[in-house]
């Protein structure tokens, strides 16, 4: 489907803007109340993380002695602006993307990293211990993550021969679903999405017994407030993505909204079932394990065309 | 408390000071400190943030930077060596913030009153807002006492 919309409009209210921060905020509390029942607990009401992020908007914001008032102020700005900015070229809602061109899967991955580089950037500027701590475990955990989960991006790219997002989507509704075809890629790539995210068990950087909140320990207020909900955003940009590459496009809302709830259900499973691993483990595991299954999805992929037309 | 609004109250500051008011009782998010206590306190408190109390649905979170923090709740009498501690932690919390005093130590100093190691009770350092009494007090005790404090900060 298609939005005749103006730009403004697309911009400000749906699908980016207001829509995106609702539904990311609906996603959180999803998120929190499948693993909370998982757990045997009751979990959050529906509209906790909207009284979270309210609440935390009106407190006071401590900009901590040793750090640049302007870089501490500005990033959590950046981090929320680029991951809006993502979800104009993927097809949120079920609706055809705003904008597209061929390579907007490279920039919307880029554009998803640049909240993770702005909370490392974030720690590093502070002097206290455990952000510094934090934002190392950040920024190592950035370089363990994302070759794997770009390579899990590249097979559906490769299998649809396109670049851009729309383009693959649309491949992907009229094709068997590439879950089947690439079953490999679709699990680096849900497990890198969670590692983006610092979903438990990747959640070493923010890790609450060890480095009392990670990069974001000295943050109060406002800009605790927008890096939270930049990270819900950034959830529902990658659940969207994985489904409209992965699980048979998305064509309408109504399959925008199953195939993203299914995948948030296995997420939420996984982070109940697991405990954090150390940093260390998980480098070793996406070098050893995830890049190597990665790239051996992308040759499987590679040897298919090749030997594909043959028969 | 310095909570009162003495703000001139158009209809949307009142709307904005409502929503303020509404946000911040459905979202404590705690962060305990033990100045001195016997650990029994701090037993009773774990217990009440487990899975069998789950005070994730009242939006009770329990954070590990001050900087995150609302609500302190502090236990124990402040011995000598712990009071500047209690104090940087309270000063490292934004504004508004709220300390909640668990056990008869953390109210009265209790079987230490009187110690020559002792600065006294909690509220002798700190602004206390909320007084759970009890030795140690039951989780249920905790949560009303929270609840309490929480229910004081909806707007008259």
């Amino acid at each position: 489907m298609n939005l005749p919309l103006p730009s403004i409009i697309l911009l400000l209210f749906f699908p980016g803007g207001l829509f995106l921060i609702a539904s990311g905020l609906v996603y959180q509390w999803a998120d929190r109340k499948l693993v909370a029942r998982f757990q045997n607990r009751i979990g959050p009401r529906w509209f906790q993380p909207l009284a979270d992020v309210f609440k935390l908007l009106a407190k006071e914001e401590i900009v901590p002695t040793g750090a640049i008032k302007g870089l501490f102020h500005g990033l959590p700005i950046v981090a929320l602006a680029s991951a809006l900015t993502a979800a104009l070229y993927v097809p949120l809602a079920g609706f055809n993307a705003s904008y597209s061109f061929q390579g907007d899967l490279i920039v919307v991955f880029y554009l998803l990293s640049v909240l993770t580089i702005c909370i490392g950037l974030a720690g590093a500027n502070n002097i206290s211990r455990f952000s510094i701590i934090g934002a190392t475990r950040t920024l190592t955990q950035i370089f363990s993550y994302e070759a794997p989960f770009l390579l899990a991006l590249l097979g559906p790219a490769i299998a649809a021969g396109s670049w851009s997002i729309s383009k693959i989507n649309i491949y992907a509704q009229e094709n068997v679903w590439l879950i089947l075809a690439q079953p490999i890629g679709f699990v680096v790539a849900l497990i890198g999405l969670m590692g983006k995210l610092e979903l438990p068990p990747f959640d070493a950087p923010e890790a609450e017994t060890e480095i009392v909140a990670g990069a974001l320990t000295e943050y109060s207020g406002r800009g605790l407030a927008l890096f939270r909900i930049g990270k819900d955003v950034e959830l529902v940009i990658g659940l969207t993505l994985i489904s409209a590459l992965y699980l048979g496009g998305l064509a309408n809302p109504l399959d925008f909204l199953w195939k993203t709830v299914v995948l948030l259900l296995v997420t939420a499973g996984l982070q109940a079932l697991f405990a954090r691993l150390r940093i260390d483990q998980t480098v070793g595991m996406w070098w050893r394990v995830g890049a190597l299954l990665g790239l051996l999805q992308l040759l499987a992929i590679i040897l298919g065309r090749l030997i594909g037309p043959l028969f | 408390m310095d909570m009162a609004v003495k703000t001139p109250s158009s209809p949307m500051q009142k709307v904005m000071d409502g929503l303020r008011a509404w946000a911040r009782i459905n979202s404590p998010w705690v962060i305990h400190y033990n100045s001195g206590s016997c650990n029994g306190c701090d037993i009773e408190i774990l217990a009440t943030l487990t899975p069998r109390y789950d005070l994730e649905r009242f939006g009770v979170k329990l954070q590990g930077s001050p900087r995150h923090a609302d609500v302190l709740i502090a236990t124990g009498p402040v011995t000598r060596q712990s009071r500047e501690r209690l104090l940087r932690i309270y000063e490292q919390m934004p504004d508004p913030k709220f300390v909640v005093a668990v056990g008869s130590c953390g109210l009265s100093g209790g079987v230490f009153h009187g110690c020559y190691n002792i600065v006294g009770s909690i509220d002798e350092v700190l602004p206390v807002s909320a007084y759970i009494p009890g030795c140690p007090p039951r989780p249920e005790a905790i949560i009303q006492g929270v609840v309490a404090l929480l229910q004081s900060l909806k707007p008259q």
